[in-house]
C-alpha cells in the first residue's frame, strides 16, 4: 500500500509545480526597476527629450468603460451603411481588448496592425501614401496626403522641428505651469513595461467635476519614450482605459513592411483626404485619442465651455437626428433622460439633446444636462 | 478517421465550386470567399471549419481509446505481462496520440491543398496583413500552421489519455475527452468568464492566423506551446499516478 501512496506523489507534484511558475512568472514581470531618483520635471524633460523615431513593438489596449460588448453587434448591423458601421467600428475599437503591432521608422513611415482573431486591420503610411486594409471585408482605403500633411504621425513620436523648437527642459517647465491650476504632476513608483525599466507620471486632476481619477503614463528611463498610458476613473483601481506596449524593439523595422500594396481580389476606394482622417484607422494608434474626438468629428464648428478637465465640447449635429437614434447600437447604448440622451461611460459622458445638440465631455451628465440648459 | 477528415475539405472545394456564381458571397467561416481566387486557401479554410469539432473528435477517439481500448479488449494485461513498465506503456501510447494529432492536421491541409489545385486557380497568396507571399513560401506556412495545430491538440490528447486510464470502457473515455473539448470551448466564448480563458486548452486553437501575419507573429506559437506542454506535463502526471496505482483486471 505504501509503494501505492508514492506513485501518486507525481501527479500531485507536477500541477503544482505548474501552478507555482504559472503564478510566479506573472509576479517576476511586474517586479519593481530601480532607477535614479528624479523630480516629475525632469522625467518631463525626459519625454521631450525623446528621440526614438524607429522602432517596432506589440500595443495592448484594454478599456473597461462600462459599455456593453459591441463586437456581436457590429458585425450584424451591416456595411451597407457607411456611417453605421465607422461608428460600430470605432465603438468596437474604443470597448474591448486590442492586440496591435506597430512599425515606425521616422514620422513618414508608420504601420499599424490590429490583430484580430482570423483576420487584421492595417493602417500604412509610406511617404505620402496611406492605406488602410481590413482583411476580413477585403476592402482598401488608399489616400495620398497633400505634400506636407501630419494627420498619421503617431502621439508617440516627437513634433517636428518646426521654428524654434524650446529645450526639452523649458518645454517641461511650461507644461507643468500650464497644467498645474488643473492638475497634480507626481511621480509614482517605478514599474517594468515591455521589460524595460519606466517612471511612472501621476496626473491627477485638482477639480472634482470629472470622471477621471488619474492618468498615468509610464516613461521609459532609457530613451524617455512614453511606453504605456493608463487611464482610471475616479474611485476605482482598475483602469478604465489602458494602452501600452508588452513588447517593444528600437531596432529599425524592414523597410518592405511599409511597401504596401493590397492583394488581388480587395476592393479598394479612393479617398479624398477633406472627409477622412475621422479616427478610423488610426483608432489603435493614438494612445491620446479621446471619446470626445470622435464625438465631434462630424458637427459645424465646436464650443468648448468649461476649463481643464471640467470642460465640455458641444456641437451642433443639424440635420436629421433619426438616422443616428434609429441605430439599433443607439438604443442599446443610451439612456434616455429628461431633453435628450446620455451615453454614460466610465470616463467619458456624451448628452445628444433632442434640439440635435452633442455635448460631451469628461464630466457626469448631470453637469451635461446642466451646460445644455444653460443655453 | 484520416480520411473522414480528408472529405472535409474536398467537400468544402465542391460545393464552393457547384455554387460558384462568380461573386464572393458575404458569410461563412473565414477565408472561404477567397478560394475561388486561390486554391491554396482550401487547405486554411478546412483547418478553421475542422478546429472545433472534427480534429477534436478524432482526437479523442484516439487517445479515449488508448488505454481503454486495450482493457476493454482484454488485451491491457497481456501487454503488461510482457517485461514493459507502466512509465514506457503509457509514454508509447501518448506518443501514438501524438502522431495521430499530426497525421489528422497534415490530412486536412494537404487534401485542402491537392483539392484547391485541382480545382481552382493558385497564385501567390495574400496574408491577412494584406502583403502577398510566393506559392513556396505560402506552402511553408501551411506546414507551420499544421504544426502549430498539431501542438495545440496535445494538451487534449493528455487530457484524453488520463481519461482513459480512469475506465475500461473506452466508449466512455472517449466521449468524455470530446465533451472536455467542446465544454472548453463553449466556456471560452463566455465573457462572464473571461478570467478563465487564457487557462484553457482551446484558448489558442485561433490563432493559427497569427502564422498567416507579415512578419509573421511568434508569441502565440510560444504561448500556445507552454500552454499545451503545461496541459501535458499535468495529465501526464495525473494519467501515471492514476495508471501506476491502478489494479489491471483485464
Amino acid at each position: 500500500m505504501n509503494r501505492t501512496w508514492h506513485r501518486w506523489i507525481p501527479a500531485v507534484a507536477v500541477p503544482a509545480v505548474v501552478v507555482v511558475v504559472a503564478v510566479t512568472g506573472g509576479v517576476a514581470a511586474t517586479a519593481s526597476a530601480d532607477l535614479p531618483e528624479r523630480s516629475p520635471q525632469e522625467v518631463l524633460a525626459l519625454v521631450g527629450a525623446s528621440e526614438v523615431e524607429a522602432f517596432s513593438g506589440t500595443l495592448e489596449q484594454s478599456s473597461d468603460l462600462g459599455l456593453p460588448d459591441v463586437s456581436a453587434l457590429s458585425s450584424g448591423s451591416g456595411s451597407s451603411d457607411d456611417s453605421g458601421a465607422a461608428v460600430s467600428s470605432a465603438l468596437e475599437l474604443a470597448t474591448g481588448s486590442h492586440t496591435a503591432r506597430i512599425y515606425a521608422d521616422g514620422p513618414e513611415r508608420l504601420r499599424v496592425q490590429v490583430l484580430d482573431t482570423l483576420a487584421e486591420r492595417d493602417a500604412v503610411r509610406n511617404g505620402d501614401d496611406l492605406w488602410f486594409y481590413d482583411s476580413d471585408e477585403q476592402t482598401a482605403v488608399h489616400a495620398t496626403l497633400p505634400s506636407r500633411g501630419d494627420g498619421a504621425t503617431p502621439g508617440d513620436s516627437p513634433p517636428g522641428t518646426d521654428g524654434a523648437v524650446p529645450t526639452p527642459d523649458e518645454m517641461a517647465s511650461r507644461f507643468l505651469e500650464s497644467v498645474d491650476p488643473s492638475t497634480d504632476v507626481s511621480l509614482g513608483s517605478e514599474q517594468t513595461v515591455a521589460g524595460r525599466d519606466a517612471y511612472s507620471l501621476v496626473l491627477t486632476p485638482r477639480t472634482d467635476d470629472t470622471l477621471v481619477g488619474s492618468v498615468t503614463i509610464a516613461v521609459d528611463a532609457e530613451t524617455g519614450m512614453p511606453l504605456e498610458v493608463q487611464v482610471f476613473a475616479r474611485g476605482s483601481a482598475a483602469a478604465a482605459f489602458e494602452v501600452g506596449f508588452s513588447e517593444l524593439s528600437l531596432d529599425t523595422p524592414s523597410a518592405d513592411l511599409f511597401d504596401f500594396a493590397p492583394p488581388a481580389g480587395t476592393e479598394v476606394t479612393e479617398k479624398d483626404l477633406a472627409d477622412r482622417f475621422d479616427g478610423d484607422g488610426d483608432g489603435g494608434a493614438g494612445p491620446g485619442a479621446d471619446a470626445s474626438d470622435a464625438a465631434g468629428h462630424q458637427g459645424s464648428e465646436p464650443t468648448v465651455t468649461g476649463e481643464g478637465w471640467g470642460s465640455i465640447v458641444e456641437t451642433s449635429l443639424g440635420g436629421d437626428l433619426t438616422e443616428i437614434t434609429s441605430n439599433p447600437l443607439f438604443s442599446q447604448l443610451a439612456t434616455p433622460v429628461e431633453g435628450g440622451s446620455v451615453l454614460q461611460t466610465a470616463l467619458v459622458s456624451v448628452l445628444l439633446t433632442d434640439d440635435g445638440r452633442l455635448l460631451a465631455g469628461a464630466v457626469p451628465a448631470e453637469l451635461l444636462q446642466q451646460a445644455a440648459a444653460a443655453e | 478517421m484520416l480520411l473522414a477528415l480528408a472529405a472535409v475539405p474536398v467537400l468544402i472545394a465542391v460545393a464552393i465550386r457547384l455554387t460558384d456564381d462568380g461573386q464572393g458571397g458575404g458569410g461563412g467561416p473565414a477565408f472561404l470567399d477567397r478560394i475561388t481566387q486561390n486554391g491554396l486557401f482550401v487547405g486554411v479554410t478546412a483547418l478553421v471549419v475542422a478546429i472545433p469539432l472534427f480534429l477534436p473528435l478524432t482526437v479523442g477517439v484516439v487517445a479515449g481509446d488508448s488505454v481503454a481500448g486495450e482493457a476493454g479488449t482484454g488485451t491491457l494485461r497481456y501487454l503488461l505481462v510482457s517485461p514493459v513498465g507502466r512509465i514506457r506503456l503509457l509514454v508509447v501510447k501518448f506518443a501514438a496520440a501524438a502522431v495521430f494529432c499530426l497525421a489528422a492536421t497534415l490530412t486536412v491541409s494537404v487534401a485542402g491543398i491537392l483539392i484547391g489545385l485541382a480545382l481552382f486557380p493558385v497564385g501567390p497568396v495574400a496574408l491577412v496583413s494584406g502583403d502577398t507571399v510566393s506559392v513556396g513560401e505560402s506552402l511553408l506556412r501551411s506546414l507551420l500552421i499544421a504544426l502549430y495545430i498539431t501542438l495545440g491538440l496535445l494538451g487534449l490528447a493528455a487530457i484524453g489519455l488520463f481519461i482513459s486510464t480512469l475506465t475500461d470502457a473506452p466508449v466512455g473515455a472517449m466521449a468524455a475527452t470530446v465533451v472536455v473539448s467542446i465544454v472548453a470551448q463553449v466556456v471560452g466564448q463566455l465573457s462572464q468568464l473571461e478570467w478563465l480563458h487564457p487557462w484553457l486548452f482551446t484558448y489558442h486553437w485561433l490563432d493559427f492566423a497569427d502564422l498567416l501575419r507579415q512578419p509573421i507573429e511568434w508569441s502565440s506559437f510560444g504561448a500556445n506551446a507552454v500552454l499545451q506542454l503545461a496541459y501535458v506535463a499535468v495529465f501526464g502526471a495525473l494519467a501515471y499516478g492514476r495508471f501506476a496505482t491502478k489494479d489491471i483486471l483485464s
